[in-house]
């Protein structure tokens, strides 16, 4: 090809290519969007019944719930603008503190609060007293002495839970356990230095946990142990943040109406919609659904067993992969020989790591079923065969994706901290981790989003396709969501199939996005850090 | 945070009130009752795994489900692992107490739970039919013979009736029967279509029986199938075609169904309990519970759409079931 022709045909060509792959990369980003949305959009009208309601009834909802909110909205942006934010935390605090309410619920279920009450007691105190003794006197040996006072009361902690002479009532743990500390860090964070505010915020906030293990009973009709969750968890966390903002600045309380506001609106929306259109949605997905077992009656089927399996699996899947994963990828960029014979030894393992990435998770499953199963001898089925199978197969891509994150750590900034005389160890816990959490925390959740979703693993290590109760231990029998909603779309019954099941995937889905959402959150709050 | 100063003293001094505030309020509340003071009815308490057939998984399950409302202590889990993969991998290792069963153990099976010293204890639990029905009105017909019932529901068969049986009318045959989601479409298929045959596409294929129900209503000339428990709680709907399997007329009824008279349409169901572990009293009493709500037509038939045992039988599995509850004590 002569010059000429490169010239004219680099000239004419560019901006065409450019302009049709362009064109080509959005139209696939596009496709795969709309594709996701619409099937998340039919699963979402399954699961809360969608059809059943008449077009009335949406009118009036949509009025109901959209003017109020509206109005309010522009309220807040014409006349007091820097309350937006708070108007937004005001109304993200309430549902934020049920989910973390949940979350502790399930907790307690599995470990019985008599025995938190009693490590709590025993270790953990003691261990923050010891902190806090020694830290105030700037004595950097103030977390060894912490780890040996924690050490030797868990160990303590075992003879008193066997020993103990009284049980305390459920609520009553956890109102030592949860609501004083809690009011313990309210008092630290609001009262700096001012001793008398703060013994009156936890002798306050102590006694509105005992007020409310009576008082959601009698109104909600919960038990009393639910009722101290809820407290510490929802009604908590709103006080402190309403009183936090009113004693900086008492003109700012239209802000924090908004939820009042968004409570209303709901309200309204629903009244109308009765009053215009009559029948409503007819939700599969509610209370009755997340709080009961699975059962061979549509009406009565539910999640509950299956969802605290899959959050149970996925905290050992988390812990294990983390732990096992960021290591070998600390040792393999830091530590492992990178010339030489042993050079090509750490070659081949990295190799193999990205291929063991790409084995389908059903190998991982038969895996886990020899190792775990036939060889070891654990349980069929349980969950800590659950939870190291399904840490076997995201193994690779947390290793991998640590990998990247490490070696995306510029080499000067390691040179520098050697040239200071750091040690490596030094150089690697101060200089490189810092710097390559957020790559290691986002690699880490979106494996672990992938495990939550899985089935096969399970099915081949015998995991149970129904328990009626959630499990109360490791070695306990397990369901997870994947396996229910895998059961219900091959129910004989079409409500399974059509109704319960799409119910299912959203709880699933909804779940999996709270994990990325903490995720997203954790990552933010690291990244600002460094 | 603890600079010492009068005025700190005062404050902790105020700090230890509040916690004994809440330490009073711990002593209040210790009482030493039962965890969860839950009403106990019996003292039955330990974990069940129940394997096998994902033909009678929906039975297990809804028994397993009945089972631990009366004995909360009670852990049930079913698994949906087949027939065969239940015996193998989990019955014959003694890692289930029960495996239900679409078909008889087989010797093999038998075998490979002998090896780990598994006895197996067959129970049966239910059966399987399925009802062919056409319109009140149809004088023209009572019983078909399988082979006629394959010509009507095979892909490309004929049109009309009479093509099939020069008796029977000059008319076409409207077929309403279950989608192809469904686990009676796949027995159907297997039972009465083999491998050589394809089921018709050319039928009105629904998710509910009562949909069936009403199409055969419909016209005199229209046949249609489904699982026995709709028949059998609806017998004046429609009626029910006599089904020839080789040995003459069989009407499809509760008795002719269990005593397997009613082929090829009916096939028995079972669950295998290991009588080792009939020892312990929680798996003797759920087996007991197991064989008493195989007769249960509400259970059986109405929740889970197959036919339930009669007295009869259950009394013999009962009988069975005690005996080998007294030798494994």
């Amino acid at each position: 090809m002569d010059e000429q022709s490169t010239d004219s045909a680099f000239a004419g060509v560019s901006r065409l290519r450019g302009r049709v792959f362009a064109a080509l990369a959005k139209g696939a980003s596009w496709l795969g969007i709309l594709v996701l949305a619409w099937l998340l959009f039919m699963v979402v009208v399954d699961a809360f019944g969608l059809p059943a309601a008449s077009v009335g009834w949406y009118l009036g909802a949509a009025v109901g719930f959209g003017v109020p909110l509206l109005a309010y909205g522009a309220y807040i942006r014409r006349t007091r603008p820097e309350l937006g934010w708070i108007a937004v935390r005001s109304t993200i605090i309430p549902p934020g503190g049920l989910v973390l309410a949940g979350a502790l619920f399930i907790l307690f279920l599995v470990f019985e609060p008599v025995h938190w009450l009693t490590y709590y007691t025993v270790a953990v105190l003691p261990a923050v007293a010891v902190y806090g003794h020694f830290a105030s006197r700037e004595d950097t040996r103030a977390p060894l002495f912490a780890t040996a006072v924690g050490v030797i009361g868990l160990v303590l902690g075992v003879f008193v839970d066997a020993a103990l002479p009284v049980k305390p009532n459920p609520w009553v743990s956890l109102v030592w356990v949860l609501v004083v500390p809690a009011g313990a860090i309210i008092a630290w964070r609001e009262a700096t230095g001012d001793r008398r505010r703060q013994a009156t915020i936890v002798g306050l906030t102590a006694l509105g946990g005992v007020l409310a293990s009576f008082v959601g009973p009698a109104t909600v009709g919960v038990t009393p142990d639910t009722s101290v969750i809820l407290y510490v968890a929802a009604v908590l966390p709103v006080g402190w943040y309403y009183g936090h903002v009113l004693a900086a600045d008492r003109s700012a309380w239209p802000g924090l109406l908004a939820p009042v506001v968004a409570v209303l609106a709901i309200g309204l929306g629903i009244t109308l919609g009765d009053l215009i259109g009559a029948t409503g949605p007819d939700p599969v997905l509610d209370w009755q659904f997340l709080t009961s077992a699975p059962s061979t009656i549509p009406e009565d089927a539910g999640l509950f067993p299956a969802m605290v399996g899959s959050v149970f699996i996925i905290t050992i899947v988390a812990l294990v992969s983390f732990v096992v994963g960021v290591g070998a990828a600390i040792y393999l960029e830091e530590y492992a020989p990178q010339t030489g014979l042993g050079g090509t030894i750490t070659r081949i393992i990295r190799v193999n790591i990205s291929n063991l990435a790409g084995v389908p998770s059903v190998v991982y499953g038969l895996l886990g079923l020899g190792l775990f199963v036939n060889l070891i001898g654990m349980g069929m089925g349980i969950v800590l065969v659950a939870g190291l199978t399904l840490s076997l197969l995201i193994l690779p891509i947390v290793i991998i994706s640590a990998q990247e994150a490490i070696r995306s750590v510029p080499e000067e900034v390691r040179e520098a901290s050697y040239g200071m005389g750091a040690t490596r160890w030094q150089t690697i816990r101060n200089v490189v981790l810092p710097r390559a959490v957020p790559g290691v925390l986002t690699g880490t959740i979106l494996a672990l989003s992938r495990a939550i979703g899985e089935t096969a693993p399970l099915l081949m290590i015998g995991a149970a396709t129904t328990v009626f109760r959630p499990p109360t231990g490791f070695a306990s029998q397990v369901s997870a969501m994947p396996l229910q909603v895998f059961y219900w779309s091959f129910h004989q019954k079409s409500a399974f199939r059509e109704l319960i099941a799409p119910a299912g995937v959203v709880t699933l889905l909804v779940v999996m996005l709270s994990m990325n959402v903490l995720a997203i959150y954790l990552r933010n709050r690291y990244e600002q850090q460094t | 945070m603890a600079r010492d100063d009068g005025r700190s003293t005062l404050t902790r001094r105020r700090m230890i009130a509040g916690a004994g505030a809440a330490g009073a309020t711990v002593l209040a509340g210790c009482t030493s009752t039962d965890n969860d003071g839950g009403t106990t009815t019996d003292e039955l308490s330990g974990d069940i795994e129940i394997s096998g057939s994902s033909t009678v998984f929906p039975l297990a399950e809804a028994v397993a489900e009945q089972f631990m409302k009366d004995h909360p202590q009670v852990d049930i889990s079913v698994k949906s692992t087949g027939t065969g993969g239940g015996f193998e991998n989990h019955f014959s290792r003694g890692r289930s107490q029960f495996n239900n069963a679409s078909r008889q153990i087989t010797d093999a099976e038998e075998d490979m739970c002998a090896d780990n010293g598994i006895e197996p204890l067959e129970l049966r639990v239910a059966t399987d039919a399925l009802t062919v029905v056409v319109n009140n009105e149809a004088e023209w017909i009572d019983c078909i013979t399988v082979e006629e019932l394959r010509q009507v529901w095979s892909a490309d068969g004929p049109d009309t009736w009479q093509e099939i049986n020069s008796d029977w009318p000059d008319e076409t045959i409207e077929r309403y029967g279950p989608a192809d989601t469904s686990g009676t479409f796949d027995y159907f298929r297997e039972e009465i279509l083999g491998e050589e045959y394809n089921h018709s596409g050319d039928y009105q294929p629904t998710e509910q029986d009562n949909l069936i129900v009403q199409g055969v209503q419909g016209s005199e000339f229209a046949v249609g199938y489904f699982g026995f428990s709709y028949y059998y709680n609806n017998p004046d709907s429609v009626k029910a075609l006599a089904v020839d399997g080789g040995d003459g007329c069989v009407d499809p009824s509760v008795e002719t169904a269990k005593n397997g008279e009613y082929t090829p349409l009916s096939r028995p169901l079972f669950t295998y309990a290991a009588k080792g572990a009939l020892a312990e009293e929680h798996v003797a009493e759920f087996a007991r519970f197991y064989v008493e709500q195989s007769g249960k037509q509400e259970l059986v038939a109405d929740r889970v759409g197959y036919v339930p045992n009669t007295e009869t039988a259950v009394d013999e599995q009962l009988a069975a079931l005690e005996t080998a509850i007294e030798n494994a004590g």
